[in-house]
């Protein structure tokens, strides 16, 4: 197996942290082999090998779609491997569901922590395993073990009594791995857990991980942050397409270029079709100084019509909250919008459609499609009142205007009057890009829009995509998977931490270059030194 | 809304779940149909058993036809209550100060100074006051961010309040000849009452499914944010349903008040919850985002039925309640059976 | 654009302006003026007997529940014209509040004021005996009114109607009428009020046995709310449920506007009616005599103001004139009466 061969010598680099260093002879607490998990038109994981030590700090690096989120949940018993094997502890292991995996020593602390907030600091701590006597919960026993716990996390000050929802995001962290730590976990999976931390709380995040690594504790850390992996890790297993392309490679001395050219170059290769060369039309779009406190800063951009323009950023960046505020559903703070010169309106999502924006947001099912009503309405859902006389809704004119829309999207079942939530989640987001291609959109928001769409119909929404900007129509796209920007846009710009750091032409940029400045890296540095 | 989480795979699993049957339609007829014709089915069976239990009754043309207006008049009132209740349901909300509503319309409408405006001014009164008692409710939800459930439950309150002090917390008796016949006229041989609900029934079914306002309603309790990012002024549309809820609520107060020739502070005692429950068993989600018209008032005719049936035969008023709960119970979870078994259905072709 | 631009305040200032006028109409409509209820006082000149002469001043403390009926509403109303008609005497009500605990409370507040004498209406005598027998021990006599308490520590003087013996007076007039028509097998309704309360089930008990003396039993029997729409309901389906009716007793006269109401929907007149509590409008259209209600039997709200002229006589010490004793009295139950087109000239001013 390839990844194999790109295995290096595993072990801790010459990063000076003396504690407990571990010989690579120790046996590994746990080893995944030729882990391999399907889901209904794609293989989400493909044959991943990755080995953690005792009192490691292991490093998961992939891109968006690589694999990683599939691989946490096989490990905490969410979804059941089809194959391949997982040795816990020395013994092949299989998790029936959570639980299983929790009494086994593999604790899960996802990115949206899953404590329940109106519940005490202690009573989320034991969660599920109260201490209890006769039916009764011993709070006192439990205050005096949540604050031991709490007091190994380093945070003696989180009193126990106090309900979780009147704590920081740092604070809720330290009480999920106290949920850890209360389980007696011999794993803590970690899925980017500075997401949502300020920089100040990473470092004690960091101090914390030190100390149950020193108490032999192994840490899955994933984070799309190269200079955290730098600093809190030990070894790197790099993800790729379900596979794993390189495994144990040293995390603080493996040269960036080194990392990013396995996560790049993807072998299922997503079908861009051809750009025309055709010089973009007049200014559609332009956005000046557009601020929000806390989600983006200072955010300028133009797009013309028959253009594509892409952000490259990562979930957290504020490239939502800026689609979201250029629409209207966000009111910005400071800033301006403008539709073909003239202003509009902040916080007034019709007058942005008035205006001939449209947007197909982030979350399909939550934010953009009535599942329970028909595909015609869902379509006309923005335009039924064009067609209406005097208040009157026209259903004949609304089912035909759909089906000619669900003609030109090769909707698939063509039959409109189905409820929407009947259809796959391709087929649902052209349900959302033909509801504004109705009411003659001159301008398409896309959040995310292949999320959740399987490898076929990706391409024929990219194929959908580039058509648009034929009928001169402008697009702003937003997308975590940097090929997918980089495939469809013209231009493109680099979001990080709510700012615009970088715009150039796709033909300028590359994938490495584009994951780089993603995720805060030196590249450029390197390769200008 | 802001920070969530990068697609975790390129595809989820339940996004893959493509069901390849028919939609939810069965046999040509949709599920809203399905619902209703199971409501009518209870209905007819509810009329067998009265057949079957008072056949002297039943037996005479004459008798069954009053009986079955009486019938219709006893649920005209709720029904025309219903009916706003459907839309604020649909739309995502709840109005638990319908009864309040229909009681303060009733008592202001009543009161010796309204009378002595005469016929017109009782019922721009009873009108006025209902609507713009569902503004401050709509205001109050969508404007104030206030849930539905405590807005509601405080006006519910308040109105019963204000109407007693009011009334002076004494019986209005309605000395208006006009009102008072309203309940006693007939109109080509059905009940003027029974005519009214008819009326509002219609209109409500073609507010609801074809017009602009039922699209944003639906819209609205089906996916609230949907329906702002297609850009409904969700708002101002939430506000609208209570207002229409309000002024569904002043047509009762005059209907009820002229069928009881009065009106009091106490009157239309617990309309939100047969109202509510009405809605339910005919289809509208408690959730919003589905609802009949015709279902609610079929909803309204079975318990109004039930009524009549414990009556015509002197059962205890106590064991129609637990008769009426269970209906209740028993409705939503056929309904629930249904979808599943329907759902199974499609997933095995 | 201009013009639209003019014409939007304008349209502002017309809606508005028709809102304002709109919630003036409205105020107005408000107002409920109505001749106070003086005809159920009896004040020191009526009567001209010794008990009419003016005492020491004394202050009577007055609680009773917030009213949901006409019958609490007049109650309350009685009291306070019965207090005025007396130059001796203070009455200081407090507001009883919704529920037993929020009268428990007022009635705390007025016990800590040292009143002379408490009268009171409480929302459910057991659940107020506590507050009787502590005013007692303090001191300050207590006039129970209509509600007992369990306790016979807990009061001074109770003064209450009598539901049993309504029932009873509804049954034998309605027996009596139908013997006289030579009605050997009647069919009698009954719209009840509502069916939780003690006081429902006693007044329909006494109906029941009173017409058991006669061999006369109720064929149809629905409970109502004491509110004019649920008597209308229920008594539209009693009227499908009997076609043909000798007589019907009704509860309570304030639903019975809507049982009358249903009775003419359903162009019914071949049976006699007999109310129940004895309002104003109701003795009025006995008098008149031009609907099925022939006869209503009492359970009066006047006690209100016999329960202060009581008051005042035991605060200030002093025996009812015509009584030989020198104190009032423990316990008076009032007979309940029936008024028919021959007395109802009598009772009209007791109407509330």
């Amino acid at each position: 197996m390839s990844a194999r061969s790109a295995r290096s010598v595993p072990g801790r680099g010459a990063g000076g942290r003396g504690a407990a260093a571990v010989a690579p002879a120790t046996e590994p607490v746990l080893r995944l082999q030729g882990v391999v998990k399907t889901f209904p038109g794609v293989r989400a994981l493909d044959g991943v090998e990755v080995e953690v030590l005792p009192g490691e700090v292991h490093c998961l690096l992939g891109q968006n779609g690589a694999g990683k989120s599939t691989l946490i949940k096989v490990l905490a018993g969410v979804h059941r491997p089809d194959a391949g094997t997982i040795t816990w502890r020395g013994a092949p292991a299989s998790f029936a569901d959570p639980q299983a995996a929790m009494r086994a020593g593999i604790a899960t602390i996802y990115q949206e922590l899953d404590l329940v907030e109106e519940m005490s600091v202690a009573e989320n701590i034991f969660l599920g395993h109260e201490d209890r006597r006769l039916g009764f919960v011993r709070r006192a026993q439990m205050a005096r073990r949540a604050r031991e716990i709490l007091a190994r996390l380093g945070h003696p000050e989180i009193p126990p009594h106090r309900p979780v929802r009147l704590l920081p995001a740092a604070g809720k962290q330290v009480v999920s791995m106290g949920r850890a730590l209360s389980h007696a976990a011999r794993l803590i999976i970690m899925d980017e857990p500075s997401a949502v931390l300020a920089h100040d709380e990473v470092a004690n995040l960091f101090r914390i991980i030190r100390e149950l690594t020193a108490q032999g504790i192994a840490v899955i850390y994933i984070s799309h942050r190269l200079e955290e992996i730098r600093e809190i890790g030990d070894r790197v297993t790099v993800l790729k397409d379900g596979r794993t392309t390189a495994a144990n490679l040293p995390a603080r001395t493996t040269p960036t270029k080194d990392l990013v050219s396995r996560m790049t170059g993807r072998t299922i290769e997503y079908v861009f079709p051809r750009r025309t060369a055709r010089e973009p039309g007049e200014e559609l779009l332009r956005v000046e100084h557009l601020s929000r406190p806390g989600e983006f800063a200072d955010v300028s951009l133009s797009v013309h019509s028959g253009e594509i323009v892409g952000i490259a950023g990562l979930v957290g960046s504020g490239r939502s909250e800026l689609l979201e505020t250029i629409f209207g559903a966000r009111r910005a703070a400071g800033g301006t919008v403008r539709v073909n010169g003239r202003a509009l309106r902040p916080g007034s999502v019709g007058a942005a459609v008035r205006a001939g924006l449209g947007m197909a947001p982030e979350e399909r099912k939550s934010q953009a499609l009535l599942l329970g009503e028909p595909i015609y309405r869902n379509v006309t859902l923005a335009a039924f009142g064009a067609y209406a006389t005097g208040g009157l809704t026209n259903a004949a004119r609304e089912r035909a205007e759909a089906e000619r829309v669900a003609g030109q999207l090769d909707l698939r079942p063509r039959d409109v009057r189905r409820p929407v939530g009947t259809l796959s989640g391709g087929n649902q987001q052209k349900v959302v890009v033909g509801r504004w291609l109705l009411g003659g959109t001159r301008l398409l928001l896309l959040d995310e829009p292949t999320r959740g769409v399987d490898v076929g119909a990706r391409a024929e929404l990219y194929e959908l995509i580039r058509e648009l900007t034929a009928r001169e129509v402008g697009v702003l796209l937003v997308s975590s998977e940097v090929p997918e920007v980089l495939g469809l846009a013209d231009r493109v710009l680099v979001m990080r931490e709510g700012r615009v750091v970088h715009e150039a032409p796709a033909d300028e940029l590359d994938e490495g270059t584009v994951l780089d400045l993603v995720m805060a890296g030196s590249l450029m540095e390197e390769a200008a030194v | 809304m802001s920070a969530t989480e990068a697609p975790a795979s390129p595809v989820s699993p339940a996004d893959e779940r493509t069901t390849t049957g028919p939609g939810r339609r069965w046999g040509g007829l949709s599920e809203t149909a399905l619902r209703n014709l199971a409501l009518v089915g209870v209905l007819v069976v509810l009329v067998i058993i009265g057949a079957v239990t008072r056949p002297d009754l039943y037996g005479d043309p004459v008798r069954v036809r009053d009986n079955v207006f009486t019938i219709l008049e006893q649920a005209s009132v709720i029904g025309v209550v219903t009916v706003g209740m459907t839309f604020v349901i649909i739309g995502g909300g709840i109005d638990l100060s319908v009864g309040a509503i229909v009681a303060l319309a009733g008592v202001w409408c009543t009161t010796v100074a309204t009378q002595s405006y005469g016929t017109f001014g009782m019922i721009f009164t009873a009108l006025t006051v209902g609507l713009c008692v569902g503004l401050v409710n709509g205001g109050l939800i969508s404007y104030g961010r206030l849930v539905p459930f405590i807005a509601t439950l405080a006006m519910m309150v308040a109105a019963r309040g204000l109407a007693a002090s009011i009334s002076g917390k004494q019986t209005q008796v309605s000395e208006n000849r006009t009102i008072n016949a309203i309940a006693s006229t007939d109109v080509l041989g059905i009940p003027l009452l029974v005519v009214i609900l008819a009326v509002v029934v219609a209109a409500g079914w073609v507010l609801l499914n074809r017009t602009t306002f039922g699209r944003r309603t639906v819209a609205v309790g089906g996916n609230r944010e949907a329906a702002r990012l297609a850009g409904i002024n969700v708002t101002r549309h939430t506000m609208l349903l209570y207002a229409l809820s309000g002024l569904c609520c002043g047509i009762a107060a005059i209907m009820l008040t002229s069928l009881s020739t009065s009106a009091q502070a106490g009157a239309a005692n617990l309309y939100e919850l047969d109202a509510i429950a009405a809605a339910i068993i005919g289809g509208t989600l408690l959730s919003g985002g589905r609802g009949s018209i015709i279902g609610s008032l079929l909803g309204v005719l079975v318990f109004s039925t039930i009524t009549n049936l414990f009556a015509i035969n002197n059962l205890a008023t106590e064991v129609q309640n637990m008769v009426k709960g269970g209906i209740i119970v028993a409705a939503v979870l056929v309904q629930q059976v249904r979808f599943k078994s329907l759902t199974t259905i499609f997933a095995r072709t | 654009m201009t013009q639209n631009r003019l014409n939007l305040p304008r349209r502002r200032l017309l809606f508005g302006g028709a809102a304002v006028g709109a919630g003036a109409l409205l105020a107005a409509c408000t107002s409920n003026e109505k001749e106070p209820t003086s005809a159920q006082t009896k004040g020191p000149e009526a009567g001209g007997n010794a008990n009419a002469n003016a005492g020491r001043q004394v202050t009577i403390g007055f609680s009773a529940p917030a009213a949901d009926h006409g019958w609490i509403a007049a109650i309350t109303n009685n009291a306070k014209a019965q207090a005025g008609t007396f130059s001796d005497v203070t009455l200081k009500q407090v507001e009883a509040g919704a529920d037993a605990a929020a009268q428990r409370a007022a009635l705390d507040t007025l016990i800590a004021e040292k009143p002379d004498i408490i009268v009171m209406l409480p929302h459910d005598g057991k659940e107020l005996n506590a507050s009787g027998l502590k005013a007692m021990q303090a001191g300050i006599p207590v006039v129970n009114l209509d509600r007992a308490f369990p306790d016979a520590l807990a009061y001074r003087l109770q003064i209450k109607g009598d539901n049993y013996g309504m029932g009873v007076a509804a049954g034998t007039y309605i027996g009596n009428q139908l013997k006289n028509k030579g009605v050997s097998t009647p069919v009698i309704g009954e719209i009840a009020g509502i069916d939780s309360l003690e006081l429902t089930q006693e007044r329909s008990a006494g109906f029941k046995a009173a017409l058991a003396t006669f061999g006369f039993t109720v064929a149809n029997r629905r409970a109502a709310e004491f509110t004019a729409d649920s008597g209308q309901r229920e008594a539209a389906n009693l009227l499908q449920a009997l076609p043909k009716l000798d007589a019907l007793w009704n509860h309570d006269d304030d639903q019975g506007i809507g049982v009358l109401a249903a009775i003419n929907r359903a162009n019914r007149t071949e049976f006699f009616m007999v109310g129940g509590a004895g309002s104003k409008k109701a003795i009025e259209d006995i008098q008149a005599d031009n609907t099925v209600l022939k006869a209503t039997v009492t359970y009066s709200p006047s006690m209100a103001s016999s329960a202060i002229s009581l008051a005042r006589l035991i605060a200030q010490g002093r025996g009812l004139a015509d009584l030989v004793e020198l104190q009032v009295p423990k316990e008076i139950i009032l007979a309940s009466e029936t008024i028919t087109k021959d007395n109802a000239g009598d009772y009209l001013k007791l109407g509330f």
